[in-house]
Order: C-alpha cells, then structure tokens, then sequence
C-alpha cells in the first residue's frame, strides 16, 4: 500500500499501522503461550469476567462433572447465533474416581494444544466477518446432579440452524481429553 | 554253431563195405552200442539221426543180399537225406535272409525302440518334472485353502457377531419404534397443553396490551393535565412577577420612605424634644402603622420571592413530566417492539410445538430435556458402537482386500494351472498315442517274432540263434509293456489329481463367490454406518444433548448485563439524586408556605397527603424494624444458647465482584475475643475461612478432620463447643 500525502479523508500506511498497533497497545498485551505468541486483553472487566469462568470451570473439571464448554458469539441488536465454538471434554473416570495417575509428557499436551491455536488462528481465513457488533457467552455443559452455583443459571443451548461446521483437532492429557467442533451460521 | 561230422559216416559205411562184415561168418557177435563217433551228431530238434543206428549191425543176414538190401536201402535213404539235407539248405538260406532281413528290422526296431525309450524317458522327465510342479501348486493351493478356510472362518465369526449386532440394533430400533408411538401419543397431549397455554398467554398478552394502552391513556390525560397546569402556573408565574415588580417597587418606595423617615427621625429628634410628650403616642402609632405596612409589604416580597421559587419548581416538574412523556413514549415504542418479539415468540412456540410432535417420547415440556438426554445416550452410545464397526469394517475392508488380491491371485494361478493341466493332458494323450503306437508295433513285432519261431521249428541249428534273438525280444517286449502299464497306471493317478484339482477349483470357486457376496454386504453396511456417523457427528458437533445426563449453564452477569446493569444503576442513581434534590425542595417550598400564605391550594394539598402517607409508612417501616429487631435478636439469643455460638451475618463482595455472605461465630465459652470462626455462605455451601484463630494447630487438626475429610461443619463446631466447655470447666 503506498502511501499517500496526508489529508483528512486518506489514511498513511504510517497512520493505518499506528491506529492498529494503538488499538493493540490499549486492549491487548502479547504473551507468549503454548510456545506461541498470543494477544491477551487488558480489559479488567474482561478479565474477571473470564477468571470467575475459568474458576468455576477448573472446579467442575477437577470433579469429572464437566461435559463440553460451548463459546457463543451473538449479535448484540438482534442477540442471533452467529458462530458456535464447541469444545467436548471426555474425562476418564478412574482418575476421577480412584486418582488413578496417567503419564502423559507436558511437551506432547503442549504441542497437541499448540496445534490446536495455530488452527483458531488459521480459520479466520475462511470464517465470515461480521459488519455488526457482537457480544460473546461461555456455556458449561455438566452432569445433571451438579449444583448450580449462584452466579450461573441454566441456559438453552443456543444453537445454530442449518450451520457450517468445521473440525478442529483433540489434545489429550490421558485424564481429560477434548475435541473441537466450530460451527458458524453462513448464508 | 552247426555242427556236421558227415565224413565220419562215409567213413563208417566204407569201413564196413570195406571190410567185410564181422558176422559173415554168421557168428553171433556181441550187441554193441554204437559210440558216439558213429552218431549223427546233428542237434536237430526231431532226432531223425540219432536213431539211426546202423541196424546192419545189429541183424544176421546173408552177406551178400542183406548187405546189399541194406546199402541199396542205404542210399535210398541217403538221397532221400540228401534231398532233404538240400531242402534244409535252401531253407535254411531262406532263413538266412529272412534272419538278415528280421536282424534289420530288429535292428531298425530297436533302434526306433531306443528312441522311443529316450522319449519315453523324457516324458517321464517331464512327467516327473509335472508331477513335482503338480505337487507343489497341490501343496500351495492346499495351504491357501487353509488359509482361506482360516479366513472364511474367521469372516464368518466376524459376521455372526455383526449379524447379532445388527439383530441388537433391529431390537433397538423396534424398541424405539414402540416409544415412538408411545411419544406421540404424549406429544398430542403435549401440543394440547401448548395450546391452551399459548392461548393463557394471548389472553395475558391481551391483558397487558390493554394494560399498557391503559396506563398511556393515563400517562397522556396526566401529561396534558400537567401542561394545563404549567401554562396555567405560568400565567401565575406572569402576574406573580408582575406583582414582584409592583412590590419591590413599593419595597423601594418604602425603603425610600423608610429612610426618610429615619433623617426626618433623626432630624425630628430636637422637635420631638421640643414638642413634648404629647405627640409621642401619634408619632409611635404612625411609625407603628408605617412598620406594619413595611412588614406587610416584605412578607408580600417574600411571597412573591417564594412563588417565584415555586414557580422554577413547577417548570421544574413540567420537564421532568416531559421527560416523563418522553420515556413513555420510548416505552410504547419499546412495547411495539415487545410485540414484535412476542411474534417471533409465538413463531418459535410453533416452531417448538412441530418439534415436539416431530419428536417421540415426548409428552410435556419437561419432558423434553429427558428426551434430549436419552437421545444423548444413544448418541453416545451409538457412537461408541459405529466407533466399534467402524474399527471391525476397517478390519474386514482389509481382510477383504486381502482376500480379493489372494482371490485374484488364485484366479490366475487357477487359470494357469488350467492351461498347464490342458497342456499336461495334451502331452499325456500324446504319449498315450506314441505308447498305442509302440504297444503295436510291439505286437507287431511279437507276432512276426512268433512266425519266425514257426518258421525256426522246422530247422535245427539256423533257428537257434533266431529263437535266442526271439526270446530276447520277447523279454524286451514284457518289460516294455510292463513299463507301459506303469505309464497308463501314473496317467490315470494324474487324471484323477486333475479331476480332483478340478473339483477343488470349483469349490473355491463358489468360495470366492459366496465371499464376495458377503462383501458387498459389508460394504453396504460400511456406508449406511458412516452416514450414521455422519449425521452423529453432525448432531454432536451441532450441540445436541440429552436432558438426562446433561444441563446447561451460563453465568447470570455476562460482560453486557454488566455493562447495562452499571448503566441503569448510574442512571438511576442519577434519578434518585434528582428526586432528592425535589424532595429537598418541596420541603423548603411546604416550610416557607406554612410560614405564608400560599397561592394555589392543590399542590399544597396533594404534598401534605403524601407527606401523611410518607409518614405513616416511615412509622411502619420503623415499627417493622423493630419487630424485626426484636425477632432477630431473640432469634440470635436462642441459637447463641442452643448452640453456643454468637452468630453475626455480614454481606461482603468479592474482588470478581459476586456477592457472598459472611457469617463469625464466636464461642460462648471463649476465653478470649479473638476465638472466632468466620465462614462464607454461597449458594447452599459455607466454607470456613482461614484466620489466626484457625490456623493453631489444635484447631486446624479439627478444621482438617471435621470439615475437609467428614465434610461437617456442625460437627466441627460442636467438638470445639465440648473441648472449649471442658477447658472453661477445668479451669
């Protein structure tokens, strides 16, 4: 893209880069992660949001109770599903129930989770974009004789009618495994 | 070897005409054997000569006559030997040539007989060499066999537990089948329910409907109240700041008068000496009459300067009332498109309605979730199941290629053994025509062989040698033929391992075919259990889940209702403090309207009714919270005495922002003020928290014992109860 004298309406590439790396600079924070480079939000609300989450979730994990975690993205005006991250979890009982111990490599789990970013990552090449704003929801599929804490309430599943769906690869760390689905609505 | 000695019978018979016989004399002469020089020595099979003896010597005779008799008999019979000796001769060349001649037929015999025997030989070679090949194709074909065998077995196992598998599926099926039918009957029950409850909520939409258009009617008649009332407190307002300006003229002009009353005071002060005490009174009457008109005139002013206030309050109250109609008609809007969503809510309810009677099982709405969670059973398990196919159709697609490139494979060889088998056959029957050929020509030679001994018999010695050679022939001939019953005995074997080979082709044959018969069954299998996987997959990555094993959540606060919750808090926060503010200064408008008089009545009015109202309803909140204080307290003092425990409740929030009860107990029998326990309430679950108090190790051994192994808490606190009982006891 050349760049072109500066005037109200005609952005630089000097200028595009600055308001990206801007927009970067105050919501994101890169880290490196699974031994790849990731942005994280700065957004406090955000992060709290995702920290009671991830609490409530590592907990269910920890009792074998947890199913699928389901991400939602919606339209804000209309509140339609418009893409659909699903991710079943499979827990193998006899480390739940006995405390069996499986060996499993942390480099093995970090490159089966590595694969797995890099193919999110990846899918924005053939995912549609969306012109609207949109909000995000986290669903927990559990077993029925969990009890629901105070801030979680029981949903429908938000699904998609007629969707496209994508598989994404599995990491598996002998105790819990998952398997990804990506469905998005197209059309 | 022929041997002749002719000459020694000349000899004999000159000897004897030579000299005179011995019996001349006629004397008896002793019989003697004549010696085998004087025997014909011809080894000839009828032995005509060795019988002839000399008879003469034998008989007495005349010597002249018998001597005579018996030479002219003599020589009879000498011609007559002669003529047969010539015969024998002639005959005997003609053996001769007929031996020469039958030596080179033998001889071409035996050569065409040597050769016959190289290809014999070499026959037997490649019969041999047949054989072998013959026996290792038999021995290979009979080991693939086998192992097709092992396979068709083992395809069969595989296909009984497929077949059961399938009859397992079919039961399953019918089994699901029968719900079905049981399901829609419920969901014809179902749909009833759905419509009356559909229509319960027309009716109700209804209702609000009438409602809202109701309290809009209310809003609208209320708003144009307000408005007649503003215009009208404006007028006021209007005469109102007219009378301020008559008033604050006349304050002016009383303040002029005021002062110069005050220097004509100041300068009366000598006339009023003057004067005298008799005008005092007047002087005091005028200025009293002056002061109250003063004072009139300000609490006018002041009047005025309140209805003033009143009025910026009143056009105050008209815009909020606007905004008031502002809101209600942002609500009418909102409630259009509450309508709009009712629609898409009422679609949906149609749209669920046709899925439950698509859906079996199902005869209420509660029923559904129960539904989706079975169906998620099956799911699962029929994915663990098509897991399970999918492994043994990976199997058998493997065993089955195998067992077609084995099949092909055997085709082939099957095809050249055929061909070999042909060839072999073709060769067979060849020697078969080249063994007829050399068994007759045997015969051939037999009989020739047999005429020449009919023709030997009438020689002596020439037939000898013919009858060796014959016997050699003979005995060639035997073993020749002895051979050849061999070769036809190994050619029928052959045909019979042929026929043999033959049938197992076949057998194979109908084999590979019912084989690829099951195959093509697999495959289908294979593909209608793929589809099932697909669509399996399909649902599974599209979300389905059973209602049985499975439930759905989501937190209560997303990032949005956040978001909007701070927004209307902040907003109504902004309104509380606006009402505050209004609150304030009514107060002050009710305070200086009971100091003065007040110009409109109805304000006034509704302002102390709601103050009344307001009071009564402080006085009930007061009277509740202290019967609620009452309540609590001796509800507190009875646990504090039931239990031992002195309870105090606070509601605290967390860092993430989640609101959690708190409760410190402390112990009637402390012993000091820092024995307290504290625990966080949430949801139904209390989790004791850490603190100086807990962390001794007395305590902590109990908090680990009672609380994180046996998972009781009243446990906990009664055995802290009882050991801090005892230790107050003791001491």
């Amino acid at each position: 893209m050349a760049s072109r004298t500066a005037s109200k309406d005609v952005i630089t590439l000097k200028g595009s880069a600055a308001i990206v790396s801007e927009f970067f600079e105050e919501s994101f924070v890169k880290v490196k992660k699974y031994g790849l480079p990731m942005l994280l939000t700065q957004n406090e609300e955000v992060k709290s949001y995702i920290a009671s989450i991830t609490s409530q979730l590592s907990e269910w994990l920890d009792a074998g109770k947890l199913q699928r975690i389901v991400l939602v993205i919606m339209s804000k005006a209309t509140s339609e599903v418009l893409e659909r991250w699903n991710f079943s979890i499979e827990t193998d009982a006899e480390v739940v129930e006995k405390g069996v111990i499986r060996e499993k490599s942390d480099k093995e789990i970090m490159r089966e989770i590595q694969a797995i970013m890099r193919q999110i990552a990846s899918s924005i090449t053939y995912l549609p974009c969306f012109d609207e704003q949109c909000v995000f929801d986290v669903l927990a599929y559990t077993d029925t004789d969990v009890a629901v804490p105070f801030t979680w309430i029981e949903s429908d599943a938000k699904l998609i009618k007629n969707p496209q769906m994508v598989k994404l690869h599995s990491f598996d760390t002998k105790a819990n495994s998952q398997g990804g689905y990506n469905g998005f609505l197209q059309g | 070897m022929i041997l002749r000695t002719p000459q020694q019978r000349k000899r004999r018979v000159e000897s004897v005409s030579e000299h005179e016989s011995p019996v001349s004399d006629r004397r008896l002469v002793p019989y003697v054997e004549p010696s085998d020089e004087m025997v014909c020595t011809y080894h000839c099979r009828q032995m005509v000569f060795r019988r002839c003896k000399p008879l003469w010597l034998i008989t007495l005779c005349n010597e002249g006559e018998l001597s005579i008799k018996v030479k002219s008999e003599f020589f009879a019979a000498l011609n007559t030997a002669e003529k047969q000796i010539l015969d024998f001769k002639s005959r005997l060349d003609t053996l001769n040539n007929d031996l020469c001649n039958s030596e080179e037929e033998r001889q071409k015999y035996r050569d065409h007989f040597y050769s016959v025997e190289q290809e014999l030989q070499a026959s037997k070679g490649r019969e041999h060499a047949l054989k072998e090949q013959l026996l290792k194709e038999i021995t290979d074909y009979q080991e693939r066999y086998h192992t097709q065998l092992k396979r068709c077995s083992e395809l069969e196992v595989q296909l009984k537990k497929e077949v059961e598998v399938r009859r397992n599926a079919e039961l399953l099926a019918e089994t699901a089948e029968e719900k079905a039918a049981t399901v829609e009957k419920e969901l014809l029950l179902v749909a009833e329910k759905n419509e009356r409850e559909k229509n319960r909520l027309h009716l109700s939409f209804l209702h609000l409907q009438d409602e809202s258009k109701l309290s809009l009617s209310r809003v609208n008649a209320e708003l144009e109240r307000m408005r007649i009332r503003a215009d009208s407190f404006e007028q006021e307002a209007e005469l109102l700041k007219k009378s301020l300006v008559d008033l604050k003229e006349q304050l002016n002009e009383c303040l002029h008068e005021k002062s110069q009353l005050e220097c004509k005071l100041s300068s009366c002060d000598s006339p009023l000496v003057k004067a005298g005490p008799s005008e005092y009174p007047t002087l005091v009457k005028h200025l009293k009459d002056e002061l109250r008109k003063a004072e009139a005139e300000l609490l006018e002013a002041r009047q005025l300067k309140s209805f003033r206030m009143n009025k910026e309050l009143l056009i105050e109250q008209l815009l909020e009332e606007k905004g008031h109609r502002q809101k209600a008609e942002m609500e009418l809007n909102q409630l259009q498109e509450i309508q709009v969503h009712a629609h898409m809510l009422e679609s949906e309810l149609a749209s669920w309605k046709s899925l439950l009677n698509q859906i079996p099982d199902v005869s209420c709405h509660d029923d559904i979730p129960r539904k989706f969670a079975l169906l998620q059973k099956e799911t699962i398990e029929s994915m663990l199941k098509v897991g399970e196919t999918n492994a043994r159709l990976k199997e058998l697609q493997v065993t089955l290629e195998m067992a077609n490139l084995n099949k092909e494979h055997a085709e082939k060889e099957c095809k050249l053994e055929k061909e070999k088998a042909e060839c072999a056959s073709l060769e067979v029957k060849k020697l078969e025509l080249m063994l007829s050929s050399v068994s007759e020509e045997c015969e051939k030679l037999k009989k020739d062989v047999v005429s020449l001994t009919k023709r030997k018999s009438g020689l002596s010695s020439s037939c000898q040698t013919t009858e060796a050679v014959s016997k050699d022939l003979e005995t060639l001939l035997e073993q020749k033929e002895h051979s050849i019953r061999g070769l036809e005995s190994n050619l029928c074997q052959q045909r019979e391992i042929i026929n043999r080979q033959h049938a197992e082709i076949k057998l194979l044959n109908e084999s590979l075919s019912v084989e690829t018969k099951k195959v093509k069954s697999l495959e289908r299998e294979n593909d209608r259990l793929r589809s099932e996987i697909s669509l399996l997959e399909s649902k599974l990555g599209h979300g389905d889940y059973s209602a049985a094993n499975t439930k759905v959540l989501r937190m209560v606060n997303s990032l949005g209702i956040d978001n909007e919750a701070k927004c209307t808090i902040e907003i109504l926060r902004a309104e509380l403090q606006k009402a505050k503010a209004k609150l304030q200064a009514i107060e002050e408008l009710s305070g200086q309207s009971d100091a003065g008089n007040v110009i409109s009545v109805g304000i006034p009015e509704k302002l102390s009714q709601l103050k009344e109202q307001i009071a009564i309803l402080e006085k009930r909140e007061e009277r509740y919270k202290a019967v609620f204080a009452e309540k609590i307290s001796v509800f507190r003092r009875a646990c504090c005495s039931l239990f031992g425990y002195k309870i105090v409740m606070d509601d605290q929030q967390r860092p993430n922002g989640i609101p959690v009860t708190r409760f410190t107990l402390q112990s009637i029998y402390a012993q000091n003020d820092d024995e307290k326990l504290e625990f966080d309430y949430e949801s139904g679950n209390a989790t004791i928290l850490v603190n100086d108090y807990t962390s001794q190790r007395e305590i902590d051994q109990q908090v680990d014992i009672f609380v994180r192994k046996m998972n009781s808490i009243p446990a906990f606190t009664a055995n802290l109860t009882v050991e801090s009982f005892n230790k107050r006891t003791l001491t």
